[in-house]
């Protein structure tokens, strides 16, 4: 599965958690660390990641507002709350507003947490899958329409029956086959969500 | 008292009329037996008037004779001639007489043939007093013929009678002495009627006294004495009477109207007796215009309200005015005397002096009896004034009686009210103490709502330096085991290079290759700073945690030496990241300062809660937290001389400020500038209490878009220390 690097972002104001984070999942993940909400906003335009942390109580902005401003342009990335107190304030916003996967309290458990980053991940895969998937049904169903079109002014134009039967099968082993294909991958799908 | 003396008068004025009568009757007692019915009459009507004596004979076939002792003629403008015979053989001393003093004028001529022997003159017109009866002298000679011409505006009644001269003089004596009475009674009641009607001063009695003078007046007229008062004036002798008659009727109608009101009994009528007062009032104005048979026609004519005064008299009486019943029986005497009258006149009645009286008596028992009933009437409006006066008083006794009674009840609900006012008294003493108890559950609350705050800010600047301390702790070990790992692999291949077996090249390489690997100069630096890290966050738990000690018991109500210094340093560190990352907040305290007897918790809280409403009120002016500034700053002021030695630490901000309002408000309780559920309105009232109760002093200067300052002035003295040793 994890044949891919898993790309993690964390953003805190305390410099000390940033450098035991990265101390702790440098060997699992690549991890990139930032202390100012700015700075990691335009790291997110400028690369893909696949999993963003954020600290809840920081100057300025909170965790929450953080996600809610990253949520129109990153919306596949997972996002995960990490503070040492939350309020039950707190914690509805991450939820309605931010629409944070996960919740973590400080101090963490590291194992716990790489789980968490690791489920993450999967779940930035699935979405970019899902979508991906979607765009390849798509597109293969815009091309069968396309040769029936084309076959059917063929036909129209007097072309000879025979040759257009032979490019109607043609046409339908390369539908079975596009089937079989997407058949296979809601199959993954599912097995993956049990 | 004043009920009684009708009965009196009544009695009185009886007397008086019995009187009266009696002596009337005495004096006309002579006249009755000399009635001469030997006089033969024949009368001429001279239409004109024109007839001169000596035509008269002329015409003695147009001669009428004349019935009757009372001979009438009736009312006509004409002049009569009549031929008196029968008076032939009668004494010297004889007489004829022509007693009705109305008659205008009467002129006597002696004729013999168409020759006049003599004349005399009298009649009204002609006013000498002596001629009320005038005589006249008989023909000497037997054969000369007697004529009279009479004229006269009023009935032409010609009681032509022979009479002895001494018998005149004893009439004359007698019928003044009758006016005489009669005038004297008229008076007694007009005087007493005047008197009665200036002391009582009701109208009715000045109708009533008019009504007197005018009928008085009348009677006077009739019996020909008007012209002792007015002398020998033509124009009156003949209107006087007219004059009269209407002046009575008019002052009868205008009594009658008031006294039997009329209006208010029977308002239908006054129409009616509007009408007979336009009659006789035409009737004055004809007399005055000199048109005396008009007038004395408008005159009978107003006669009318003799019955109508009866039957509206009667109506009255009926419909419950009770006077009206004298009222009717006077006006029914007066009709009877001048019916009497009329039928005298017109020879119904015998002429004798008898009927004669009828009328001035009439006119005295109705005068009488109008009397009677108007004392009467004023007994009864007095009665009735009487009643009203007794049931004001009643009425005014009862208000008494109701008064006391509502002061009693007053008094009695004073009384409740009293009583009610100290249970209510009571039940407020025990609702303001349910309010204390209120009030005191109310700053619990505030306190645990501190409470939370303070465990919040605690819990997120303790767990940040746990959090680092334990994630870097396993980071290090596994850091640690990586380099002995190294170190292994290094020693073994020292260990076989110095055994110099072969392949220690190979395993040196490897180790090398180990080093290069795991990163060793990495690793070494990675561990110095996980380790940095531990050191660090471990010096940071000490520091909140000795923080922490400051605050002592949250609650604690016991006296503590403590430096505000610290107290407040502890405060700032506690509100901590939810207080730093929202507002820069600089602090300048001055460290050696004097410690302070004080109760730390419930001055941390103090601090806490000024810091925050401060880095608020910085909120809400500000979007950038850059810009947010908050300053604490604590000082010694000393000025011995002064006697000041305080302690004054200032809290302020660049926040949005405050009103002049609000400042004034802003330690009253539950009052509150946040949205509804967001604070309790307690904060500072709350403070203000603890601040109290360590004698210290707060003063808030704010200026609205520029900011708060709080200034707490905390007194270093001895009384200071007792009294927060003492609470």
């Amino acid at each position: 599965m994890t044949e891919e690097t898993i790309r993690v972002l964390y953003l805190d104001d305390e410099e000390p958690n940033l450098f035991s984070f990265k101390a702790a999942f440098r060997r699992d993940f690549e991890v990139h660390t930032c202390n100012e909400p700015h700075k990691a906003v335009r790291m997110l335009d400028d690369a893909e990641f696949h999993v963003v942390l954020s600290d809840q109580r920081m100057p300025r902005i909170s965790g929450v507002e953080f996600f809610e401003l990253i949520m129109p342009d990153h919306p596949d990335v997972s996002r995960v709350l990490v503070t040492g107190y939350a309020d039950t304030d707190a914690v509805v916003d991450a939820i309605n507003k931010g629409q944070v996967y996960r919740f973590v309290s400080k101090p963490w458990n590291e194992e716990e947490l790489r789980n968490v980053i690791k489920a993450g991940y999967d779940l930035n895969r699935s979405r970019v899958n899902n979508a991906q998937e979607g765009q390849q049904v798509l597109a293969a169903m815009d091309g069968f329409v396309g040769d029936l079109d084309r076959l059917t002014a063929d036909l129209n134009s007097g072309h000879e029956a025979n040759n257009v039967a032979q490019e109607l099968s043609l046409l339908k082993g390369r539908m079975m086959e596009e089937r079989i294909r997407y058949g296979r991958w809601v199959e993954l799908q599912n097995s993956r969500s049990k | 008292m004043g009920v009684r003396p009708i009965y009196g008068r009544m009695r009185g004025w009886v007397w008086i009329a019995l009187a009266f009568t009696w002596c009337l009757q005495g004096c006309s007692e002579g006249a009755t037996e000399r009635k001469v019915d030997a006089l033969e009459l024949m009368a001429l009507e001279d239409v004109d008037g024109t007839l001169r004596p000596d035509e008269v004979h002329l015409r003695a076939q147009l001669l009428q004779p004349l019935e009757g002792e009372q001979p009438n003629l009736g009312m006509r403008n004409s002049a009569y001639w009549v031929k008196v015979s029968g008076w032939q053989g009668a004494p010297r001393n004889a007489r004829i007489i022509l007693d009705n003093p109305t008659v205008d004028s009467i002129d006597a001529v002696i004729l013999d043939g168409p020759r006049v022997l003599g004349r005399q003159r009298s009649g009204a017109a002609y006013g000498k007093t002596e001629d009320l009866i005038p005589t006249f002298n008989l023909p000497l000679n037997v054969d000369h013929e007697l004529w009279f011409r009479v004229r006269s505006t009023k009935p032409l009644v010609l009681p032509f009678t022979l009479t002895q001269v001494d018998r005149v003089k004893t009439m004359r004596v007698q019928r003044d002495l009758a006016l005489a009475l009669y005038t004297g009674i008229v008076l007694a009641i007009l005087i007493y009627n005047c008197f009665l009607a200036f002391s009582t001063g009701q109208q009715a009695y000045f109708s009533y006294v008019l009504v007197v003078l005018t009928v008085g007046l009348v009677q006077w007229s009739f019996n020909g004495y008007d012209r002792l008062i007015w002398g020998h004036i033509p124009w009156l002798a003949r209107n006087g009477l007219t004059i009269m008659g209407a002046s009575s009727g008019l002052a009868a109608l205008i009594f009658a109207r008031e006294f039997l009101e009329v209006r208010r009994y029977t308002p239908k009528w006054n129409r009616w007796i509007q009408g007979l007062l336009v009659i006789y009032a035409s009737a004055l104005l004809a007399a005055l215009l000199n048109q005396p048979l008009l007038a004395y026609n408008l005159v009978n004519l107003g006669a009318l309200s003799a019955p109508a005064m009866i039957v509206l008299s009667l109506i009255s009486w009926r419909r419950g005015n009770t006077s009206a019943l004298w009222f009717f029986v006077a006006w029914l005497i007066f009709l009877v005397a001048v019916t009497t009258q009329a039928l005298r006149d017109f020879g119904v009645l015998p002429s004798t002096p008898v009927t004669a009286l009828f009328m001035p008596l009439g006119t005295v028992f109705e005068m009488l009896l109008l009397s009677f009933a108007l004392g009467n009437r004023i007994n009864l409006l007095k009665r009735s004034s009487d009643a009203a006066n007794a049931k004001a008083l009643a009425a005014s006794l009862e208000n008494e009686r109701i008064v006391k009674q509502q002061n009693a009840e007053l008094e009695m609900r004073v009384q409740h009210r009293t009583e009610a006012l100290g249970q209510a008294n009571a039940e407020l003493s025990g609702a303001l103490d349910e309010l204390k108890g209120a009030q005191d559950q109310l700053i619990q609350t505030e306190k645990l709502a501190s409470l939370g705050q303070m465990t919040a800010g605690i819990a997120h600047e303790l767990n940040n330096p746990i959090n680092y301390v334990q994630s870097n702790a396993t980071s290090l070990r596994r850091d640690i085991e990586e380099l002995i790992e190294i170190v292994d692999a290094y020693s073994e291949a020292f260990a076989a290079m110095a055994e110099g077996a072969h392949g220690a090249q190979a395993m040196a390489e490897a180790a090398a290759e180990k080093s290069r690997k795991l990163d060793l100069d990495f690793l070494k630096e990675e561990s110095r700073q996980l380790v940095a890290g531990i050191l660090e966050g471990a010096d940071r738990t000490t520091k909140i945690v000795g923080g922490l000690r400051v605050f002592g018991r949250m609650d604690g109500d016991k006296p503590v030496k403590a430096s505000l210094a610290e107290l407040l340093e502890a405060s700032i560190t506690v509100l901590g990241n939810r207080a730093r990352s929202k507002a820069k907040i600089e602090v300048s305290l001055q460290q050696d300062v004097p410690e302070l007897w004080c109760q730390s918790g419930k001055l941390s809280q103090v601090f806490m809660n000024i810091v925050v409403n401060a880095v608020q009120a910085t909120e809400s002016r500000w979007s950038d937290a850059e810009q947010r500034i908050v300053r604490v700053e604590l000082k010694h002021l000393m000025a011995m001389g002064e006697g000041v030695n305080t302690l004054e630490v200032r809290v302020q901000d660049n926040g949005t400020g405050m009103d002049e309002e609000t400042r004034q408000r802003v330690f009253d309780p539950f009052y509150t500038t946040k949205d509804v559920g967001k604070g309790t309105g307690l904060g500072l009232s709350i403070v203000k209490g603890i601040l109290d109760d360590h004698g210290a002093q707060v003063e808030v200067e704010s200026t609205m878009g520029d900011g708060t300052t709080f200034i707490l002035t905390f007194p270093i003295t001895d009384e200071a220390q007792t009294k927060t040793e003492a609470a």
